[in-house]
């Protein structure tokens, strides 16, 4: 049998975006082909969906 | 002396936080667990009482005597990226690296011992409870005749689970679902079911507590709706005072949790009560600062700042 909790489960449509940055070791954080900081790319951020509460949950249990 | 970040390299949020101590000039490592052994290195030897060692990675070093402060943000687990990984070599890592750092004099946000016990949810009702908040009637159950007669005392509740949703499915999501009473309760025998009272809630709110600091916002809910995650709404986050006596009860919850962040969800009801649902001791903040501008990513950068050791903020107890 399957566990109850189970049975509310949904398929979560995945983000098929590719984000267009990436670590940069020296500075530690993430950079944009323009060598700006991701960060300071707000709209960039909000679509990345990394910075969201369910973004989290997808990996980690206490978001 | 050396603000220490564990997580991940894609973690944004994270940098944030990075951005704001580079600007204050602060030295910063940003090491993932999962690099270790591998990409990043450890030594540290047990000399004349105490552990003295480093830390190196992507060619930054830093010294367990000129550590600052701790920030566990969203770690992978130790050993994850090695070329090799097992449970074993993970718990061996684990070992080195939290061990070490367990016995260095430095400030936790959040200390691991507190943060393990602070995810458990039943644990968390209670403290809300001894806290002052509202709490609703919850149940946490494996026998099938208890789920449906809590169901029928409430009418309306939703089922949530305790854990999130399983993690070795990323394209499944477990939104917290409205049941009602003619529900099959006999897969409750499987596996324990979470259930609790249906708040109608005219706002979400999530509050950001950091050290002494809170951040409250407020997203308004449509009429009936369950799980303000999933689903577009015209709604935004909107920053909103604390009630005092929320305060309070906040302030009173990180205390007995020995917790220096955590990130609280409230419903609030017709009445305006905020009722407690949970508290996510490593709770994202990155959606909430970028759409109320309120600075937490700051006061995360200040609390991991000062230079002095006082361990009391962690609420260890040694
Ligand atoms: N008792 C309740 N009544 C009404 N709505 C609720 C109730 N419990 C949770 N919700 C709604 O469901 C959503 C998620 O709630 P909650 O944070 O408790 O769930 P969760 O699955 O533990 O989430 P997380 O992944 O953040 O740990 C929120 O929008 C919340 O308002
Ligand atoms: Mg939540």
């Amino acid at each position: 049998m399957r566990p109850f909790t189970l049975n509310y489960t949904l398929p979560k449509g995945l983000p098929t975006v590719v984000m267009p940055y990436r670590f940069d070791t020296s500075r530690q954080l993430n950079v944009l082909p323009n060598g700006r900081p991701a960060v300071s790319d707000r709209d960039l951020l909000l679509a990345a969906g990394t910075t969201t509460s369910t973004a989290g949950s997808q990996t980690h249990f206490d978001d | 002396m050396t603000v220490l970040i564990l997580t991940s390299e894609e973690d944004v949020t994270a940098d944030m936080v990075v951005s704001r101590l580079h600007e204050t000039g602060i030295p910063v490592m940003r090491l993932d667990p999962a690099d270790l052994p591998g990409k990043a290195v450890l030594s540290a030897e047990y000399a004349h009482g105490d552990f003295d060692g480093h830390l190196s990675v992507n060619g930054h070093v830093l010294s367990m005597r000129g550590l600052r402060s701790v920030w566990v943000r969203r770690p992978g687990e130790p050993a994850a990226h090695a070329a090799h990984p097992s449970p074993w070599l993970t718990a061996e890592t684990g070992q080195a690296l939290f061990g070490t750092l367990h016995s260095a004099s430095t400030r936790w946000m959040n200390h691991p011992r507190n943060a393990e016990q602070a995810r458990l949810k039943p644990w968390q009702l209670r403290v809300a409870h001894l806290s002052g908040f509202a709490v609703p009637p919850t149940v946490f159950t494996t026998a099938p005749r208890v789920a449906q007669q809590f169901t029928e005392e409430h009418r309306s509740v939703v089922v949530k689970s305790a854990s999130g949703p399983p993690r070795d499915d990323p394209a499944l999501a477990l939104p917290t679902t409205l049941i009602g009473p003619d529900t099959d309760f006999s897969a409750v025998a499987a596996g324990p079911a979470l259930l609790q009272r249906y708040i109608p809630k005219r706002a979400d709110i999530r509050l950001t507590c950091v050290g002494d600091r809170l951040f409250a916002a407020r997203k308004t809910a449509e009429p009936g709706q369950v799980d303000g995650r999933y689903g577009d709404t015209e709604h935004t986050w909107e920053a909103v005072p604390a009630p005092e006596r929320i305060g309070k009860s906040v302030h009173e919850y990180v205390a007995l949790a020995g917790l220096a962040y955590a990130a609280f969800d409230f419903a609030e009801d017709e009445d305006g009560i905020w009722w407690f649902l949970e508290c996510n001791q490593g709770g994202q903040f990155g959606f909430v600062e970028l759409e109320t501008g309120q600075p937490i990513s700051e006061a995360v950068a200040r609390w991991l700042s000062p230079r002095k050791t006082d361990r009391r903020v962690t609420g260890s107890h040694w």
